[in-house]
């Protein structure tokens, strides 16, 4: 194997692969970089064996072949290369070790088999759909908030994608839930995702692939298994082992009935929130809504520190039903609020059943918060 | 000097009732969840283990990629949990942890990567504490589909019987000199024959346990054994030869089958030679009396090992009863 390729493109790619590759270094191969060329394309793959990311940078290649190398020590020795510099990778082939040049730089590196380096990428994925970016971020910055963390409820601990029947035919349906809140947002179905299997991707997978949405790739091309997913953004592929149970019915929890509607500016009212929170010491942090004819009032109590109140008037609020009183964790309150643009839309059944939040302006996301006793 | 470790892709030497048992079961379709194999110290219970995960994950041809993958713990629908080891002191952790066990949830809450079977192996879980033992359980009480649980253990009677009564138990029994010759001469390649047949009678059909004879520690406490039987030790000497024999992996079973066999050599000796069975004037190395001492110090280890007695106080007594010969 033999290239030569620009060190600021050959230190984003190695800055991607870094962040896959394991740290804690109890499998060795685990730590390195996988270092192809094939046909005059150099790709870089790293892996902990549950996620796998495969990147395809250009650079002049000379040689095919394959080579593993520590990717810590590789990124760290480009991050440290003066930039515009080109650096040179000359594998022999078996275990001669690496041999890396770069102006009068020159380092050799140990490697490891490439044939121990673990496979994340072999099998078909019979279901294939491309999503632009922007969709596929509104989808998990909506929905990721939710995840639970709770490791025996594993099957909560990542975003449920799948595809529902919606009130106006199919949708394609994000879903996550903590058993406290729950958010739900849809988006029209990509052609070719209608056969999809609903699939839970991990918390672990969600965060990697937000990080490659914001670099600028139009388009992602969704590929599925009912084991495995993978999503390429631009020259990067990142396939993810799924969890393997079964997500809830979450339908079942989304009130039908909740009649009583109360809005509300969302900036008043995360303000308001956070200000009147502010008071408690308590880890949940309750607040008290007690809601009359375009009135709410905010109000927090906390046993050592004193008491906290904010009222929104007709100025800020709209409500026309019965006066009633509901207390909800303050960051459940924020950690939804924060999705919404401008206007917030509560639906009330009574002040111990779950409570519906909308995004006035966007119908597609829809939240349920479960209040809590205040 | 050990030439290969049981990740490796070799065939298992013996065990067949087990292998036919596993084979079975698998060609059956009716593959429990959790196996357990018991059977002494290095007699090959690892070695069986990957032997299996390799069945089950299409990687039995030694050279395909998928046994390479395994060999070097790099295939993702395999978890191996063994002790950790502890870098201050050099020496494998006493236990298995909690913090040891809890990537198997999360491994068996994935979905497999190569569209196939999920393979945990738990080697040696007799060495689980208690809250490694009840994370187990939960996994075992729910098994998740398609995820087999392969669990090692030497000392059954230390497992907790709600994971024993959960698995299917395979015994291994030791080896048979001719299979014992087969894998010494593959995984002690370098050893010279004539070493390797001074052992191989005293390893019990165990090939680990004869590696660790060849080894630094059969020397050592070679020298141990030899030390007690020339000057019986005094009370205080029992306690420091107990605890240079415990902190050694393995150490008990090899001092007490060195010290088993220089006795029955000398109570050979005594009986066909100079000694005659009538003894010195004192009466104390009589041939009848060496090999009753032999019989109570094998009883005394069978014991300790089949009911997971304390082994310092094992070693104390056994001391004693050398030195009351």
């Amino acid at each position: 194997m033999k290239l030569k390729a620009d060190r600021a493109t050959l230190l984003k790619a190695l800055a991607h692969i870094q962040s896959v590759a394991e740290k804690r270094n109890t499998i060795p191969i685990l730590a390195n970089v996988l270092i192809n060329v094939a046909d005059g394309r150099l790709t870089l793959t790293a892996t902990d064996m549950e996620i796998a990311v495969v990147e395809e940078i250009g650079a002049e290649t000379a040689r095919n072949g394959a080579v593993t190398a520590p990717a810590a020590v590789l990124h760290e020795i480009v991050r440290k290369l003066p930039d515009g510099v080109a650096v040179e990778l000359d594998h022999a082939g078996g275990d001669a070790p690496l041999a890396l040049r770069a102006g009068r730089y020159t380092t050799s590196l140990n490697v490891l088999d490439v044939d121990d380096f673990p496979s994340m990428t072999a099998g078909s994925l019979p279901n294939h759909f491309t999503v632009p970016a922007s969709v596929l971020r509104g989808l998990i910055d909506r929905t990721r908030f939710a995840i639970s963390t709770e490791e025996t409820r594993y099957y909560l601990n990542g975003i449920y994608l799948h595809v529902a029947p919606g009130e106006a035919g199919p949708m394609l349906r994000a879903v996550a839930t903590d058993g406290h809140r729950l958010a739900r947002v849809e988006t029209e179905v990509p052609s070719g995702a209608e056969e999809m299997p609903g699939v839970i991707v991990p918390r672990k997978t969600i965060a990697e692939l937000r990080k490659l949405l914001d670099e600028g790739a139009e388009d992602v091309v969704v590929g599925l298994s009912d084991t495995r997913i993978q999503f390429s953004v631009g020259p990067v592929t990142l396939t993810s082992k799924l969890i393997d149970g079964t997500f809830p019915e979450y339908d079942r929890v989304i009130p039908r009935g909740n009649d009583r509607v109360l809005r509300v500016g969302k900036k008043d009212f995360s303000d308001a929130v956070a200000r009147v929170a502010a008071i408690s010491q308590e880890r949940s942090r309750p607040v008290k809504l007690s809601i009359g004819h375009n009135l709410l009032t905010l109000s927090a109590v906390s046993p050592d520190q004193g008491t906290a109140k904010e009222e929104l008037d007709e100025n800020h609020v709209t409500y026309d039903a019965e006066p009633m009183e509901i207390g909800f964790q303050a960051r459940y309150l924020n950690d939804i609020t924060d999705q919404i643009d401008r206007d917030v839309e509560f639906l009330f059944s009574d002040s111990s059943a779950p409570t519906i939040v909308r995004d006035v302006a966007s119908p597609s996301a829809l939240y349920v918060l479960m209040p809590m006793r205040v | 000097m050990v030439g290969t470790t049981p990740r490796d892709g070799q065939e298992p030497v013996g065990h067949d009732e087990a292998r036919r048992a596993f084979e079975e079961a698998l060609s059956a379709g009716r593959l429990h969840h959790a196996w357990l194999l018991t059977g002494p110290e290095g007699i090959g219970k690892a070695s069986f283990a990957f032997w299996m995960a390799r069945v089950l994950l299409k990687a039995t041809a030694p050279d395909s990629t998928a046994a390479r993958r395994i060999a070097a713990g790099s295939h993702a629908d395999l978890l191996y949990i063994a002790r950790g080891m502890d870098e201050k002191r050099q020496r494998m952790r006493a236990e298995i942890v909690a913090d040891d066990v809890r990537p198997i949830g999360q491994f068996l809450h994935r979905t497999a990567a190569e569209d196939g079977w999920r393979v945990v192996i738990v080697d040696g879980a007799d060495f689980m504490n208690r809250s490694a033992a009840n994370a187990i359980l939960k996994i075992l009480e729910e098994p998740p589909p398609r995820a087999i649980l392969i669990l090692t253990c030497a000392a059954p009677g230390r497992l907790l019987p709600t994971i024993r009564s959960r698995c299917r138990t395979l015994r291994l029994e030791p080896l048979l000199p001719a299979q014992m010759q087969a894998v010494l001469a593959r995984v002690a390649a370098d050893v010279p024959p004539e070493d390797i047949a001074r052992v191989a009678p005293l390893a019990h059909g165990s090939p680990g346990r004869a590696l660790a004879l060849l080894a630094g520690d059969g020397a050592a406490l070679g020298a141990l054994v030899a030390r007690v039987l020339e000057t019986p030790p005094d009370a205080g000497a029992m306690y420091e030869i107990a605890e240079s024999v415990l902190k050694r992996e393995n150490g008990f079973p090899v001092f007490f089958d060195l010290l088993c066999d220089a006795i029955s050599k000398h109570a050979r000796a005594l009986a066909l030679g100079d000694g005659r069975g009538e003894g010195n004037a004192d009466g104390s190395l009589s041939a009848h009396r060496m090999a009753e001492l032999w019989r109570r110090l094998t009883d005394l280890r069978v014991e300790t090992e089949r009911f997971n007695l304390d082994k310092q106080q094992a070693l104390l007594s056994g001391l004693t009863l050398v030195s009351g010969r």
